[in-house]
């Protein structure tokens, strides 16, 4: 942390604070005002939804980070546990009337607990395995169990529509785009900074030991089986909010949203976006998101003339994301937030080059 | 580092440059409309005719005075059947091309967005017709211009029951011995679509007096299904109902004859094209299923304008290749058509305006094989008039119509309206 | 039995095909300690080349032939692109860099070939269907197992008995101790690459001969991954022997599981299997086992 001249901390509280200097601190202010104030009175209903999307896959990539980027587990099969989330939230909505927060978290606890019942392998076996393991969890959960069985329940079918005025906190409807993208930003906030406090604790110390060595760290006393089952407890509890966040803004849930493929975009997010580092879900989320929009844009006015561009549009989005990867891992492994941190590098030690 | 990013900026201007340079519609006065379509998604097999067939039929129209001299303006965009992206596309349509209404294309995101649809008062035309569209008390905005999902289910088995099981000398045994004929389904049951009129059907099922056996869970994009083909051997049916679309359907009948299942099959509407003939091969003869409207190339009005637009457009597609689904969009854009005329005509060009527009239409029909569309404010199903035909020496032949609501007036009236 | 000897027969026969693309999987794993995910776009991408060299006019045995050496080629390339400078980072990377890959191909499969089932027309193999004994087997069953064991044979023996079958071997067992005999790592790999190509693009082939083809043929290409698992990652014959129980269960599973189980269980059974044979051989059945404690 650099700090600049003149700024002593005489108290430990101060050396420890989040925000140590008044101009990080206004940064901060400034950044709150954007989210909270600017954006929603100045952009469209589009932009907004787009804000959403974002949100979403800050939310679904954080538990993947912290498995992958902070527990070194990696796994493949996130999108069941968001499956989890979305769908006990929305029965619980529906089918028990019960207020959103409540349902949420009802959502978090249990794709948390489904999450360590496919975490119990990783107990036995690592690496590969592990990856095949969560692979397992994704088809299992969402392909067979959510498709065949969630559908009994309050005989609705496994996809089925939220109608308006079912999500509620409190006096509150969440109905508008614009009320969900308040309710993101609460949400996202709210993770991020329980994350990084949890990270911070002892906890997040052992996590950190276990991904860079854990045989050194149960030398050390680490008891790495409860660790690992509390990483995928507190994923799969991430997951279950993104997963319930996520039908707060479709207003329907389906089988369909929670696809294999979402889990591989979600660790390519945070590829991008930098490997163990929450910057980084948060620049990947965004980098991608806005990279497939701005594809949309320059296509959408194309295909008026080239028709068999919008065709295939949605393949050469695809293509164009794998690519994305590839590269970004050829050329920029440590992601986007290494480059933000080059960058604010670059200014801290201006004129200096290191 | 530096030049890379230069380099960026000057692909970025000239992006943006192409996008400008479009040349916008000038002066005149337009309708726009907003269309989503699955090109390369699951559905993609139904999906690519009737998209080609939505552009040239838009063309059609603006070549013959459009909407009381207005232009339409087509934004299609291919959301690959994942229902997210239908949704943001929607947004899209709504909030930026600013659109006057949606031509809709899949049940599930059809029925995802039809709270959304309904509260934004956007007329959306479907070319999902599930049944679950079709209850203006639920759904006022929705509307489809095929028969649903649910009678065209109804209908494919009671003619099969009339004209097979009654008539046909195969079952004259069974019939004489008292077995009543068996039934099973094969559908993606994950799949909106192809659930959607499950209930239906085996409710006329058990109207009819058949035995209904186990489901088949077959994906959309199934390539082998020989373990539910042999699973539904085991309870030997008479009857198979085919749910989903061309691509497994026809991998279904392929193994059902490979495995010498031994039973009649019939398919819904869009399982059921010239397509199924090529891919299935002999195994598709005597295969029953719905259309409804005529087949590409039949001689009915208007059907050699639609050749004509085909080849105008489309040079680069055979027209052998070309199916009933291109005229399914014919028929498709020219309702949307006569609902906006009519509204144009009232002074309302906006969403509740064609919405009334589209309650005032009354035995009206585009030519092109379809039989009368009559839409009400109390029943958004377009007809109760259905064609069922079969497949002889890999051509489609009609079996018999059947009027639901002729057949079953309290039912149809009453009970079956909305699923 | 006449429903278990038919599930059985039909099992092993597509299980071969299985065995001869994890076949290419293992070989990559092998030498060079990648863990290839696009495995299924590879059976894609070769599946397609020989549709589209069939559907040209070439006869099949040609079209066999020039899939092979598309794949030998592409194999290559990819290789030298993509996997070169990754040599070294650690596994999340590589696996990443695959699934970027297997996203890449996919994209570039269907916007060349769309994403309709398309057949071989006229059919490959003869239509009728044999009958041994009370077991109807198609044709086209019969002959996608003789080639492929006809390609596993031949790689088998290219293993054993030729001198780049040997480097490969040696590479795989001790890459320091192979390099300092001179044997060329990169040219191991690259050959591992075009190998798991070339099988995967026939198993690819040979399995859109069965049913057509389209997208979804990548998804058999990952029930590869079970079958390693079974088998062992780092066996060769393990691999086979695993293919060919995934085929076996599939078809098992498909038939009698989906009465009790309703739904289709058939496409998750193998990974449902896999896991709990990890949970008590987390090695495989012939897997080197590695005592690590967790």
């Amino acid at each position: 942390m650099y700090l600049p001249s003149a700024v002593y901390h005489e108290r430990s509280r101060q050396d420890h604070a989040w925000w140590q200097t008044a101009f990080v601190r206004g940064k901060m202010v400034l950044l709150f005002l954007l989210l909270l104030v600017v954006i929603p009175a100045t952009a469209s209903v589009y932009l907004l939804s787009v804000a959403n999307v974002i949100g979403y896959t800050i939310l679904s990539a954080m538990g993947v980070q912290l498995l992958i980027g902070y527990c070194g587990q990696i796994t493949l099969g996130h999108a069941a546990f968001i499956a989890v989330g979305a769908y006990v939230s929305a029965i619980a909505m529906l089918q028990y009337g019960t207020g959103y927060p409540l349902s949420l978290l009802l959502a978090a606890v249990a794709a948390g607990l489904w999450s360590v019942l496919f975490g119990l392998p990783s107990a036995r076996v690592k690496g590969f395995y592990l990856i095949m393991t969560t692979m397992a969890a994704q088809f299992i959960t969402v392909d067979f169990l959510i498709t065949q069985y969630v559908s009994q329940i309050g005989g609705r079918g496994h996809y089925f529509s939220l109608p308006p005025g079912t999500i509620t906190i409190g006096p509150w409807v969440i109905e508008s785009d614009v009320q969900v993208y308040y309710l993101m930003v609460l949400l996202v906030t709210l993770c991020i900074l329980g994350m990084a406090n949890l990270l911070r604790t002892r906890i997040g110390r052992a996590w950190i030991a276990i991904r860079d060595n854990d045989v050194a760290a149960e030398a050390m006393g680490v008891n790495i089986v409860w660790y690992k089952l509390l990483a995928f407890f507190v994923a799969g509890a991430l997951g279950g909010v993104a997963g319930a966040f996520w039908i707060s803004s479709l207003f329907f849930v389906s089988p369909e949203h929670f696809q294999f493929g979402w889990s591989l975009w979600i660790v390519g997010v945070i590829l991008i976006g930098g490997v163990g580092s929450l910057h980084g879900t948060v620049f990947g989320a965004m980098f991608i998101t806005l990279l497939l929009e701005g594809l949309k844009f320059v296509v959408i006015p194309l295909s008026e003339v080239f028709p068999a561009l919008s065709e295939k549009f949605l393949n050469v989005k695809e293509a164009a994301f794998g690519l994305a990867i590839v590269l970004f891992l050829l050329y920029e492994p440590k992601g986007l937030a290494y480059r933000w941190e080059q960058m604010k590098n670059y200014f801290n030690l201006w004129p200096f080059s290191y | 580092m530096m030049r890379g990013r230069i380099v960026l900026g000057y692909l970025l201007g000239v992006a943006l440059a192409l996008a400008a340079a479009v040349p916008e519609a000038a002066g005149q006065a337009t309708v726009k409309m907003g269309s989503l379509n699955d090109m390369t998604g699951a559905t993609s097999d139904v999906g690519k005719d009737i998209a080609l067939g939505i552009r040239e039929a838009v063309q059609y129209v603006n070549d013959t005075g459009g909407i009381n001299g207005k232009r339409i303006q087509l934004f299609l965009y291919d959301y690959g059947y994942r229902v997210p992206e239908a949704i943001t596309t929607y947004k899209r349509f709504r909030d930026f091309d600013r659109v006057a209404a949606v031509w809709g294309w899949g049940t599930g995101d059809t029925e995802a967005l039809s709270p959304t649809v309904n509260k934004d008062r956007m007329p959306y035309l479907s070319h999902s017709f599930s049944a679950h569209l079709t209850d203006p008390k639920k759904t006022p905005y929705n509307f489809i211009y095929g028969t649903d999902y649910s009678s065209n289910a109804r209908a494919a088995i009671t003619v099969w029951h009339d004209e097979m099981w009654q008539k046909d000398p195969r079952f004259k045994a069974d019939r004489e011995g008292g077995v009543r004929p068996r039934f099973v389904a094969f559908y993606s049951w994950p799949t909106p679509y192809s659930s959607a009129p499950i209930k239906a059907i085996k409710d006329q099922a058990t109207l009819l007096g058949f035995e209904i056996g186990p489901d088949q869970d077959i994906p959309l994009t199934a390539l082998d299904t020989k373990s539910q083909v042999l699973a539904a051997k085991n309870f030997k049916p008479h009857l198979v109902w085919h749910g989903n679309t061309t691509m497994s359907v026809a991998a279904a009948l392929k193994d059902s004859s490979a495995l010498e299942l031994g039973a009649d099959h019939i398919v819904n509407n869009w399982g059921y094209d010239e397509n199924l003939v090529k891919l299935a091969g002999p195994a598709a003869e005597r295969v029953m299923g719905v259309a409804v409207n005529a087949f590409f190339g039949e001689k009915v009005p208007l059907m050699d304008k639609v050749t004509e637009y085909a080849k105008k457009m489309n040079p680069g597609v055979p027209l052998e290749n070309r199916l009933i689904r291109t005229v399914q969009s014919w028929v498709d854009v020219l309702l949307m058509r006569e609902a906006l005329v009519r509204a144009d005509k009232a002074g309302q060009l906006n969403g509740p305006g064609i919405k009334d527009a589209f309650e005032t239409i009354r035995d009206w029909s585009p030519g092109l094989g379809r039989p009368p569309i009559t839409i009400t404010p109390a029943d958004h199903r377009p007809g109760s008039l259905i064609r069922v035909y079969t497949i002889r020496g890999g051509k489609f032949a009609l079996v018999k119509e059947v009027d639901l609501k002729q057949r079953w007036p309290d039912k149809w009236e009453k009970e079956w309206l909305g699923w | 039995m006449d429903l278990f000897l038919q599930l059985l027969t039909t099992g092993i026969l597509v299980g071969s095909i299985y065995a001869l693309v994890a076949l290419g999987w293992t070989l990559i794993y092998k030498s060079s300690g990648v863990l290839n995910l696009a495995m299924g776009e590879l059976t894609l991408i070769g599946a397609y080349v020989s549709l589209s060299f069939y559907t040209w006019g070439i006869p099949f045995p040609l079209a066999l032939l020039g899939t092979l050496l598309v794949g030998f080629v592409l194999g290559l390339l990819t290789e030298r692109l993509f996997l070169r400078r990754l040599i070294g980072e650690s596994t999340l990377t590589v696996i990443m860099v695959t699934v970027g890959l297997s996203f890449f191909f996919r994209g570039i499969v269907a916007f060349v070939w769309g994403t309709d089932t398309r057949v071989f027309s006229p059919p490959v193999f003869p239509t009728e269907s044999i009958r041994l004994g009370r077991i109807v087997i198609g044709q086209v069953y019969l002959w996608s197992f003789v080639a492929a064991i006809l390609l596993l044979l031949i790689f088998v023996g290219f293993f054993k008995y030729t001198r780049w079958g040997l480097a490969m071997q040696a590479t795989a067992d001790d890459e320091m101790a192979a390099l300092s005999l001179g044997v060329s790592a990169k040219r191991v790999y690259a050959l591992a690459w075009a190998i798991a190509f070339m099988a995967a693009g026939v198993g690819g082939t040979l399995l859109g001969n069965i049913n057509g083809l389209n997208i979804s043929v990548g998804y058999l290409g990952l029930l590869v991954l079970p079958a390693v698992v079974l088998g062992g990652l780092n066996s060769v014959p393990g691999a086979i022997v695993g293919g060919i129980l995934i085929g076996i269960l599939q078809n098992f599973s498909g038939a009698y599981l989906s009465r009790l189980v309703p739904g289709s269980v058939k496409d998750i059974a193998p990974f449902a299997f896999m896991v709990i044979i990890l949970l008590f051989r987390p090695y495989g059945l012939w897997g080197w086992v590695k005592i690590e404690r967790v």
